[in-house]
């Protein structure tokens, strides 16, 4: 089949490029993870950057699709505990939505598990290095996406 | 526009030994938004944010700080410059040392790299950040106080001497709550009584102190600073205007039905009928038998309600005391007797002779008797025996639970409950704060606490309520869990919103109000931001459609460019 | 199984009896016009409704919520609905676009050939008034939505990628929704629709899309019917209808109270069904 042919393509493409991440951490446990992170100065892969929010409230769904749509090879949302949000339960109304956005990943083929929405507190630093270093490997081992195509009528104007 | 100052730290020499400041600064440089670019080497230490506040106060000029994370020093740089007068939406704090060079310091290239992207996102933030408007409220004098049990009093009497004006509400004809239903309370073991005349002596003479019985709540709104509570005082129709609200409503105890025969056989009673017994005149009784736990520490129920261990010790001893023959047994599944005034309460009742057998969850006692009991049988869960106790009295120690009104309180005032109906306070280290601004919570309605500890939590809400209202007005920008760390609040463009009420729905602190438009015919709702009561998590946002919606400081045009300049 | 000229006659006289009875101000529903063209009309006469028809499927939602919209205080529509647009009205009281107290919904059965044409699952309204429930079909087992929903990823992006590249842009899937009802839309400017791009990523406009929609969806099909391009749309709702009817037992607009898990109800301490990924658990085996 066609679709197939074009796929094998792309793998091979795919393999050429690190994997580009985007960290949205909350200031008050993911952001505290990260730093404690660099505080140990523990190496770690150049390949992600980190937006800081107040709270994992405020990702917009949108925001991570926005993500895909700008190049992002996979997404880590990183919130406090349920029950240590800072906002009452904020975290866990980003987790349902989030959560639904996954299945619509999936559906949709990009794959769920490029969007990981995962909770800590801020004494977990070393965490936050080994939840890094695991996306990453779990990204790279999957094909590029590719999500730059647009319809065959924008290509005609 | 030229309006960005950027200043790089070098954190003597500490980012800038992996980062290649060179190449920073001249892409700096080149950048259109960027004014200027200078590098410093401590800025934490050389008290340089006065004057980078100084030079960028004037007109729209903004701020880019590339330093250390905001657990280091970032934050301190930051507030530095609040203080100097560069508010939240004018500056941005960029990690180059945590976030980068320290995390990256064996790939110097690829760290440029990333410091390049991280400054690009925090010039695209600054481009597109913008100020709430915040505003200034006035506060009422007034307190008022939601229940006259021991919570509730301690708080009133504590706000009156504080000089506070004081408002009390009891929904019977009577304070005291649920002191009045007993006759001792522990470990002082005093008629409480005594504490409830006081109370209403104060009342009575103090003119900060107005206190309604036969209270009837109707209806609550407002926020922090200034709340309407519509009530009727014994048929009487009145309003208060409080700055604070203090909800003592207290919780009411679990009837042990279906509980070891309760109501089949005679003489055997629940903790609080004791209690009335004892009001009455004293109990002589030979073999009494108390059962702790009942209804507690089970699957429904899983909490402890704390009060029901020391008020067991408190009436068996009561009952020796009556009748010095008396023998007494109480059969725990544990004795919970914490700190020093308690351990030596349980020590004292060992050594006048009550016995203390343990049994447990799975194989508990049972009452036998025909009319009346007249044996317990427990299996002693340490030794395995099973014994056969002689009684002609047996209580049941039963849990607090959540009061009747407590959903409706709850609804009233936006407080909201945990899974047994008690009040919730917030999370960390708020015990007498609620998710609402100006509403505290004391007393077992918060928890199950005994009177003495429920006079301490109301006299601590009495505090948190008194620092709010003494003074004359607040920002809505200072309603923040953390100081300082409120940086805006939601915003919502009326022209735009659908009224699908998502925003409503979600938010956590109960801030956001749908409304009726006005004006039109039509049937369109419109929602409404409580600026003092948002706490900027940005949940709202998150789940409005057409991005009427925003967080000023944090918009959606600023989110999405950081997102596009992530990797450029 | 009743002829569908006896469920239009019962329709007729149960919606005449609501007009004579003053219980509805005027009904919307289908009727077969001069030359035998069938279109959506407002009856407020009684003997109006002998042009009164209830095939074919026409999505009755959207334009019901705008006529309720501009009518005068005290106005009472009755609508005749099929399940999807008793659903759809479910969803837009929820929402607060129609007032619940001026719509009498009238609820019609689908046939269940009509279901089976829109990967129904409940070809029936809750409130059954006119016909019999036929028996609904499972989205999942059609070899359509199998194809696009099921199986590796990479495959299947592949295959959303040529579906999706057919769109045109036209934004008609958000016109004929009936629960899209922003004014303006997100999709209409800044930031998504980005300067010097025409249009915005398609797969970026259809996810916004299929994601703003994700709770209320209720699968009526009106925007595939809507689209030139004939792209399969809602199956990607089918995707999250799935997830929220496994993880939180919820479907939209079966009933006005309930209340949807993305909105409501959220905890503070994990539960024993739910696991919440901590970071020390995550992506760990």
């Amino acid at each position: 089949m066609a679709v197939e042919v074009s796929n094998n393509h792309k793998q091979q493409k795919a393999t050429e490029r690190t994997p580009r991440i985007l960290v949205f951490a909350c200031k008050w446990c993911g952001l505290i993870g990260a730093d404690g992170a660099g505080r140990k100065r523990e190496p770690l892969p150049p390949n992600f950057r980190v937006i800081p929010v107040e709270c994992v409230g405020s990702v917009e769904p949108d925001a991570v699709i926005r993500a895909f749509a700008d190049g992002m090879d996979g997404v880590i949302v990183m919130g406090c505990h349920l029950g240590g949000c800072r906002f009452n339960d904020a975290n866990h109304a980003a987790f349902k939505r989030l959560e639904l956005l996954r299945a619509l990943l999936e559906g949709v083929g990009i794959g769920r598990d490029r969007l990981l929405v995962t909770f800590g507190t801020a004494h977990e630093g070393h965490q936050f290095t080994d939840v890094l270093r695991n996306f990453t490997n779990l990204i790279a081992k999957k094909e590029s996406l590719d999500t730059s195509w647009t319809s065959s009528r924008a290509r005609m104007i | 526009m030229k309006n960005i100052t950027v200043f790089l730290c070098t954190c003597f020499d500490e980012i800038n030994r992996v980062v290649d400041y060179e190449r920073l600064c001249s892409h700096l440089s080149d950048d259109p938004r960027v004014a200027a670019v200078t590098v410093s080497r401590g800025l934490c230490v050389s008290g340089g944010a006065g004057e980078i506040g100084a030079s960028v106060k004037s007109g729209d000029g903004r701020v880019l700080i590339a330093a250390c994370s905001p657990l280091a020093r970032g934050d301190q740089v930051m507030r530095d410059l609040e203080r100097a007068g560069v508010p939240a939406f004018r500056r941005h704090l960029v990690d180059l040392r945590e976030g980068c060079a320290w995390i990256h310091g064996n790939n110097p290239a690829a760290a440029t790299e990333k410091a390049l992207d991280l400054l690009n996102m925090g010039l695209t933030a600054l481009e597109y950040k913008e100020p709430s408007a915040d505003v200034t409220l006035k506060i009422a004098d007034e307190v008022l106080v939601i229940g006259a049990g021991p919570a509730g009093m301690a708080a009133a009497t504590a706000l009156a001497r504080c000089g506070v004006d004081v408002r009390v509400l009891e929904r019977g004809a009577q304070p005291g709550g649920m002191l009045g239903l007993v006759s001792r309370s522990y470990p002082d073991n005093t008629d409480p009584s005594e504490k409830i005349a006081a109370f209403r002596d104060l009342a009575a003479s103090d003119p900060r102190i107005t206190f309604h019985s036969k209270v009837k709540i109707i209806s609550a709104r407002g926020y922090a600073g200034n709340f309407t509570v519509r009530f009727t005082a014994e048929g009487e129709e009145l309003q208060a205007h409080a700055g604070a609200v203090i909800i003592a409503t207290g919780g009411r105890v679990f009837p042990p039905k279906g509980y070891y025969r309760y109501g089949e056989v005679r003489e055997v009673v629940s903790q609080i009928e004791l209690e009335a017994r004892f009001r009455k005149g004293p109990v002589k009784k030979e073999n009494a038998v108390f059962i702790q736990c009942v209804g507690a520490r089970c699957e429904e129920r899983p909490y402890c309600s704390t009060i029901c261990c020391p008020a067991s010790i408190k009436n068996a001893m009561r009952i020796m005391d009556e009748n010095e023959n008396a023998r007494v047994w109480i059969l725990h599944r544990d004795i919970m007797m914490p700190g020093t005034t308690l351990e030596a309460y349980y020590k004292k009742a060992m050594e006048r002779g009550v016995r203390f057998i343990r049994y447990a969850e799975s194989d508990p006692p049972r009452i036998l008797g025909d009319e009346a009991v007249e044996t317990v049988e427990v299996r002693d869960d340490i030794t395995g025996d099973r014994r056969t106790i002689p009684a002609d009295l047996v209580v049941l120690s039963t849990p607090l639970i959540a009061g009747t009104d407590a959903e409706a309180i709850g609804d009233l005032f936006g407080i909201q409950r945990d899974s047994y109906g008690f009040f919730r306070e917030i999370y960390p280290l708020h015990p007498v704060e609620t998710r609402i601004d100006g509403v505290y919570i004391c007393g077992s309605a918060r928890w199950p606490v005994s009177s003495e500890q429920a006079m301490v939590q109301g006299e601590a809400a009495a505090m948190k309520a008194a620092a709010l209202v003494g003074r004359q007005t607040i920002r809505a920008s200072e309603f923040s869990r953390v100081p300082g760390a409120k940086f805006g609040h939601a915003r919502v463009n009326e022209d735009t919103c659908s009224g699908c009420g998502n925003c409503a729905a979600v938010c956590s602190f109960d801030a956001i109000r749908l409304q009726r438009r006005s004006g039109e015919g039509e049937f369109r709702m419109v929602s409404r931001v409580i600026k003092v009561r948002c706490k900027a998590c940005g949940n709202c946002l998150s789940v409005c459609p057409n991005g009427s919606m925003q967080m000023p400081e944090m918009n959606t045009k600023a989110l999405y460019g950081m997102v596009g300049k992530a990797f450029s | 199984m009743k002829t569908q000229q006896a469920m239009i006659d019962q329709a007729k006289s149960l919606l005449k009896k609501l007009l004579e009875d003053g219980e509805a101000t005027a009904v919307f529903g289908l009727a077969r016009g001069m030359g035998g063209v069938t279109a959506p009309r407002i009856f407020t006469m009684p003997d109006e409704l002998d042009s009164l028809v209830l095939e074919p499927k026409w999505p009755l939602a959207k334009p019901a919520m705008e006529i309720l919209r501009t009518a005068p205080g005290g106005y009472r529509l009755a609508v005749v609905c099929r399940g999807c647009d008793e659903r759809a009205l479910v969803e837009l009281i929820k929402r607060n676009q129609v007032d619940a107290d001026a719509l009498v919904m009238v609820g019609v059965a689908c046939s269940g050939e009509q279901a089976s044409i829109c990967l129904c699952d409940r070809p029936y309204p809750s409130k059954l008034d006119i016909g019999e429930a036929a028996h609904g079909v499972d989205p999942f087992d059609d070899p359509g939505v199998k194809y696009l929903l099921e199986g590796d990823t990479h495959t299947r992006m592949g295959r959303w990628e040529r579906v999706l590249k057919r769109c045109v842009k036209c934004y008609g899937c958000r016109n004929s929704c009936p629960i899209c009802v922003c004014d303006p839309c997100k999709l209409e400017g800044e930031p998504w629709v980005r300067r010097g791009i025409i249009p915005t990523e398609i797969l970026s406009f259809h996810l916004i899309r299929a994601f703003h929609l994700a709770d209320t969806c209720v699968a009526c099909g009106a925007c595939q019917e809507a689209c030139p391009a004939g792209i399969p749309l809602v199956t990607l709702q089918h995707a999250m209808r799935r997830a929220l009817r496994e993880g939180f037992e919820y479907e939209a607009g079966l009933d006005v109270n309930e209340k949807t898990p993305v909105l409501f109800d959220f905890i503070q301490a994990p539960e024993k069904d739910r696991p919440i990924p901590d970071w020390i658990n995550t992506l760990r085996d």
